[in-house]
């Protein structure tokens, strides 16, 4: 897991730790570089210096000879302890003196190296002149100083600072680990928050505001968001119960008013009837015709009542989906419809139809409205009916294609709506209900309905049904 | 001060002739050279006068004893020149405190005009006293090697030990002269006072 996916938490604490750790290794490097330099710097001008003194002070012993004198001189060096070997060369290069006094003469240069000091692993060495006061050169002098002490302090200091940055580390752990919580706490409740209101839906609930940056605004903003998305939720709660109520009370005045219609209806028609057969013998043919005017009124009363019904049994009275083969619904379409194709001469086909889930009594209801209007509006010429699909990802499109009078494009939402008719009822019968049922019925089975059609070319509806669809409540 | 490669290279020739002597005399030794190199040891007379040449430079004399800053010093020898050619070869081309050297043999004391260290030969042991004497408010550092020279009044007696010259000064007589002799030099001698024994 990178960083990037890390908790805010780790990656605050990554962040601290990392600068400062970058910033004292930095620190602490350069402060042991430029302590290593000074200490080199200052050792060897010490060591300088010393040579100096001493070469001065050696300048009579050589002039004059006297190994003794250069042998105290050089036997003064006792007091710096660092000082491992140091030696006097006369002018010939031979040496003259050394210190300590019983040092091996292989332990010094044969002659004297160029003037300079230098540093040789763990010494330092070099050769300085000697001659008094600016005058003829007398010999050389030789100190080899030991570097270990001064290593050794070097040490210390590497290994203090080590410890100095250990425990700034660890002091920067335990700083970050403290105060990143400033910055983490806040977005953490935040989070923890959204969480809840996404998992529970529960929008009452409020961010605490911990402080008055960044942070607390975005807290103060996801806090308004929410009381917003609170009220739009309860009054979207609301507006659907009293859709849902007032939309079941309509299915139930529908269901109600249709069924308990037919009643008095059926009284009517009955009697009707009876007053025909019994009294029609009797009755002129005004009389006969205003029967006919009442009992033709009495038919069409029942059928708005069953087809209201039906419409009202689409979401009320549907069954469960199942796996249904269109082919053998459009069987039952045609076996139901087969008086009218007869009449009209109509000729049905159809693609290869799939299995699709659904309630089959109303994809009966969905097809057979829909080929009925295609052989009902149909033009002069016989009327042709062609049943298709278009197998989709997710969807199986069906196409109901006619050759019948067409529909204009502005009424291609309108046909859909219960009641609207674009023609009287003496050019084609019908109640009006027919075209709603079916975007009912499709919309209950999660699918869409919709027209393409030009007047006088023929239409063709289109209705998709979602593959897989397990059902939906009413 | 540099030594001039004139001077160097003369005194090296000398000592390389020494050398290569010695060294004829004794090649057949496996370690040759190194008993070479000790052998090449230069002779009394040649170190006395490589020590007149430093008492230059670790003796302070008074203004007046030079005419000007570029005037020579002058290191004489009174009497007898007992260092052959070793005292020119040592002061050939070299200077001290931006002064030439020049050195001068004087027969008499009454031949000697400006000088600044004068060596009294052994063969003016006889007449030391008085030529001490005679010098006595000159700033001349007066050097000598005959038996108790300093404790007579000369300033600084050669005196040599087991194959060393060592030197013994006589401090108060040279401050007599207004000569003030470097403590470093002083370090390296043995200091005496006048007329003890």
């Amino acid at each position: 897991m990178s960083l990037r996916d890390k908790p805010i938490r780790q990656k605050l604490m990554a962040i601290l730790l990392l600068t400062s750790a970058v910033v004292l290794v930095l620190t602490c490097a350069t402060l042991l570089a430029s302590e290593f330099v000074t200490f080199r710097q200052t050792t060897l001008k010490n060591l300088s210096t010393l040579g100096g003194i001493i070469a001065a002070n050696s300048t009579a012993s050589l002039a004059f000879q006297n190994e003794g004198d250069a042998r105290e001189i050089l036997a003064a060096l006792r007091a710096e302890p660092h000082i491992v070997a140091a030696g006097v060369y006369d002018k010939d290069g031979k040496l003259f003196a050394r210190y300590p006094a019983d040092l091996p003469v292989a332990a010094l240069p044969a002659v004297p190296d160029r003037d300079g000091y230098r540093f040789e692993r763990s010494h330092l060495v070099g050769f300085g002149p000697v001659a008094q006061a600016g005058n003829a050169r007398l010999g050389t002098l030789y100190l080899k100083s030991d570097l270990t002490a001064v290593y050794g302090t070097l040490r210390l200091a590497g290994a203090i600072v080590a410890l100095v940055m250990g425990v700034s580390l660890v002091v920067a752990y335990l700083l970050s680990a403290a105060l990143q919580g400033m910055i983490s706490r806040p977005i953490l409740a935040l989070a923890q928050i959204a969480k809840g209101v996404s998992d529970r839906q529960d929008y009452s609930v409020r961010a605490p505001k911990l402080a008055e940056d960044e942070l607390g605004l975005l807290t103060d903003s996801f806090n308004q968001m929410l009381g917003r998305i609170e009220g739009q939720d309860r009054t979207l709660r609301k507006l659907i119960a009293e859709l849902e109520r007032s939309n079941k009370e309509l299915e139930q005045f529908a269901y109600v008013a249709s069924h308990d219609l037919q009643e008095p209806l059926r009284m009517v028609s009955s009697y009707t009837e009876l007053l025909e057969r019994r009294y029609g013998d009797k009755l002129d043919d005004r009389g006969r015709t205003f029967i006919n005017f009442a009992v033709d009124g009495a038919v069409r009363m029942q059928r708005l009542i069953n087809d209201l019904l039906e419409f009202s049994r689409v979401s009320t009275r549907g069954k469960p989906m199942q796996p249904v083969d269109v082919n053998r619904v459009l069987g039952v379409v045609r076996a139901n419809l087969s008086v009218a194709i007869r009449e009209a001469g109509a000729l049905v086909t159809n693609d290869e139809l799939p299995t699709v889930m659904a309630d089959e009594t109303q994809l009966v209801q969905l097809l057979q409205n829909l080929v009925g209007n295609a052989i009902k509006f149909r033009g002069g010429e016989r009327p042709q009916v062609h049943v298709s699909v278009q197998r989709g990802a997710a969807e199986c499109v069906f196409a109901v294609r006619d050759n019948g009078i067409g529909i204009a494009r502005e009424y291609y939402e309108r046909i859909f709506v219960i009641f609207q008719r674009l023609h009287a009822r003496s050019e084609y019968p019908g109640t009006g209900i027919g075209l709603a049922m079916c975007r009912r019925i499709v919309e209950r089975h999660g699918g869409r309905i919709w027209v393409e059609s030009a007047p006088g070319q023929g239409s063709t509806f289109y209705f998709a049904l979602p593959k897989g669809h397990r059902g939906q409540a009413p | 001060m540099k030594a001039t490669p004139g001077s160097r290279g003369a005194r090296g020739r000398v000592r390389g002739v020494i050398r290569a002597y010695l060294l004829g005399g004794i090649a057949l030794l496996p370690w040759g050279p190194r008993v070479g190199a000790q052998a090449a040891r230069p002779s009394e007379y040649q170190l006395k006068a490589v020590f007149l040449f430093n008492f230059a430079q670790f003796v302070d004399w008074p203004a007046g004893a030079f005419p000007d800053s570029t005037s020579p010093l002058v290191i004489g020898v009174l009497g007898d020149d007992p260092f052959g050619p070793y005292l020119d070869e040592t002061v050939r081309g070299e200077t001290v405190r931006g002064r030439p050297l020049q050195v001068r043999r004087y027969p008499k004391i009454e031949d000697i005009r400006t000088c600044h260290i004068l060596f009294v030969s052994p063969s003016e042991e006889s007449r030391l006293e008085n030529i001490l004497a005679s010098l006595k408010h000159r700033a001349i550092l007066t050097v000598g090697d005959g038996e108790g020279f300093a404790k007579r009044g000369g300033m600084i007696r050669f005196v040599s030990e087991r194959n060393k010259v060592r030197m013994r000064i006589n401090v108060a007589a040279a401050e007599a002269a207004q000569l003030t002799i470097s403590s470093k030099l002083l370090r390296a001698a043995e200091i005496v006072t006048s007329g003890k024994p």
